[in-house]
């Protein structure tokens, strides 16, 4: 599902965010990424939705060779992958409904369908009152549970997330790792990058381990 | 359809939040427009009056006083064959002095006193409707032939005024362009602005794969309703002003033009300019909309 070859990101003179990175995951995988702060965590899942450009080497998901989409391409792309950023990334003028069915309704998903899939996804994460709420409204854990929903939503091939639990309980953190487990049992990708080594052991999936931009053995 | 109903919804509530901006835009879209649909306006009527006075236009072909009356009649039955003429009418040396003894009394006696008529005898020529550009063509002829002293025709401060009119048109045509040009960059910068100030929303647009139509529809579209309404609201003061201006100024008018009343610009240049509106807001809308990526 997703090959680096000798993948390098540098910001700036010399900085290596990533440094010849080589690593394959396979369709339906569910993956931790973890490492130091620093290590390139954020900088991969950045390069795997097309926000940053490789320095160095390729990357490609499901065959696609990220550096040679056209921007439509990419948009395309972007829509067959969910994500959960560390800043939720919610627009502030839609309603939880709005942000949550967005790319459902730009694929021409029946509105009943999507008020139903909303509903549900919204549910998983047990916000399904807030439908009409604006982001602003909500709580930094229910923005975040927002940003999730919004990326089962779509039943995306592949999900990116950073720190998805950062913001949560304990126990609110486990029912979305539980929520991930499940969607992956799907056939979805799942890739995950965060620091919380409980939900790691909790969870029991393959590690990759960051340092300094490179993949290590897990610690 | 859908990401035009999409850019639809979008473009209304940026509108709405614009508020005064958008509002500033379509108002400067609205002068530019009322400028050029006033000049159209002017135009149509001031071309209207001289292709009148051109088609109505008469020569007066004045003749030698040894003509004798062979060669008066042929002239007379070559004028009458003539397919661009409408009448003719001959006036007799006595006739003309008639008819200035009518028009100044005052100097009748002296008129009268004259041992010898003075006034030449001539031909008044009418011609017909459009027929005002063969008035050259005649005159031409007539000037050649022996019998004829001299050949007046209005037609040489016509075309001056025609001339005059194209070169009001094409002043006019640069003035209200800039005008037009001015309108466009207006609401480009307030598509920019309201672009701006949607920027983070553009880009979380862009990572959840919003295509392209999506996210410079709304702008787009926005432009194009700034436009529209400009060049429509336009229209509406400018109708607003010819019937204002009718009502003062109808009668002068029909008496100094001789025709009819002031005319409105035709349907269709009424909706070629809001044509244009929409065109130039749209563009605008286009071209501001491209930082949406
Ligand atoms: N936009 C940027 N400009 C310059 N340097 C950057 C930029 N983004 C990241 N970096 C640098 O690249 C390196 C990797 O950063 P990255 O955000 O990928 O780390 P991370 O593993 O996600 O860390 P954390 O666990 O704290 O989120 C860091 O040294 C960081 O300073
Ligand atoms: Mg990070």
């Amino acid at each position: 599902m997703i090959e680096t070859r000798g993948l390098s990101k540098t910001y700036g003179r010399g900085v290596y965010a990533l440094r010849d990175l080589t690593l394959t995951i396979d369709k339906g995988e569910f993956v931790f990424l973890t490492g130091p702060s620093g290590a390139g965590k954020t900088t991969l899942l950045r390069l795997l939705l097309v926000q940053e450009r490789p320095t160095e080497g390729e990357v490609t998901v499901g065959g696609r060779n990220l550096a040679r989409l056209t921007a439509a391409e990419v948009q395309a792309y972007r829509r067959s992958v969910g994500f959960v950023f560390q800043d939720f990334k919610l627009v502030p003028r839609k309603t939880v409904f709005e942000n949550v069915s967005f790319v459902m309704r730009v694929l021409g998903t029946p509105v009943e369908v999507q008020r139903r899939r909303t509903y549900q996804v919204l549910k998983q994460v047990g916000l399904q009152h807030r439908l009409q709420a604006y982001p602003a409204e909500l709580s930094g854990g229910e923005q975040q549970r927002v940003a999730i929903a919004r990326a089962l939503a779509n039943e995306p091939s592949l999900i990116l997330a950073d720190e998805p639990t950062g913001n949560l309980d304990p126990d609110l953190s486990v029912e979305i790792m539980t929520l991930f487990r499940d969607i992956n049992a799907s056939g979805t990708t799942v890739l995950v990058a965060t620091h919380d080594r409980s939900l790691i052991t909790l969870t029991g999936r393959r590690v990759v381990h960051l340092e300094h931009g490179q993949a290590g053995a897990p610690a | 359809m859908r990401a035009l109903r999409y850019a639809l919804d979008e473009a209304l509530v940026s509108l709405g939040r614009a508020g005064r901006t958008a509002l500033m835009a379509t108002a400067t879209i609205g002068v530019a427009f009322f400028v050029l649909g006033g000049f159209l306006l002017v135009l149509t009527n001031l071309q209207r009056v001289v292709e009148d006075w051109a088609s109505s236009a008469e020569l007066s072909i004045y003749l030698h006083d040894e003509t004798d009356d062979e060669a008066r009649d042929r002239m007379a039955e070559r004028l009458a064959g003539d397919p661009a003429v409408a009448g003719v009418e001959f006036i007799s040396k006595a006739q003309a002095r008639g008819r200035f003894q009518r028009d100044f009394p005052e100097l009748a006696d002296v008129a009268e006193a004259l041992e010898e008529n003075p006034f030449p005898a001539s031909f008044e020529v009418r011609l017909r409707d459009g027929g005002a550009d063969d008035a050259g063509a005649i005159a031409a002829a007539m000037e050649g032939d022996p019998s004829v002293a001299d050949v007046r025709y209005d037609r040489r401060w016509l075309s001056r005024l025609s001339a005059l009119v194209a070169g009001v048109r094409v002043a006019g045509l640069a003035v209200a362009l800039v005008l037009v040009l001015g309108a466009a960059l207006t609401v480009m910068a307030v598509v920019r602005l309201s672009l701006q100030a949607r920027r983070d929303e553009i880009d979380i647009m862009l990572l959840v794969g919003a295509p392209y139509a999506y996210l410079r529809g709304p702008f787009i579209v926005e432009g194009t309703l700034q436009g529209g309404l400009g060049a429509t609201l336009a229209l509406v003061v400018l109708w607003g002003g010819h019937m204002a201006a009718g009502a003062g100024l109808g009668l002068t008018w029909q008496a100094l033009a001789g025709t009819g009343a002031i005319a409105f610009l035709s349907a269709w240049q009424a909706l070629s300019l809001i044509l244009a509106g929409l065109v130039v807001g749209a563009l605008a809308g286009m071209v501001a909309s491209r930082g949406a990526r």
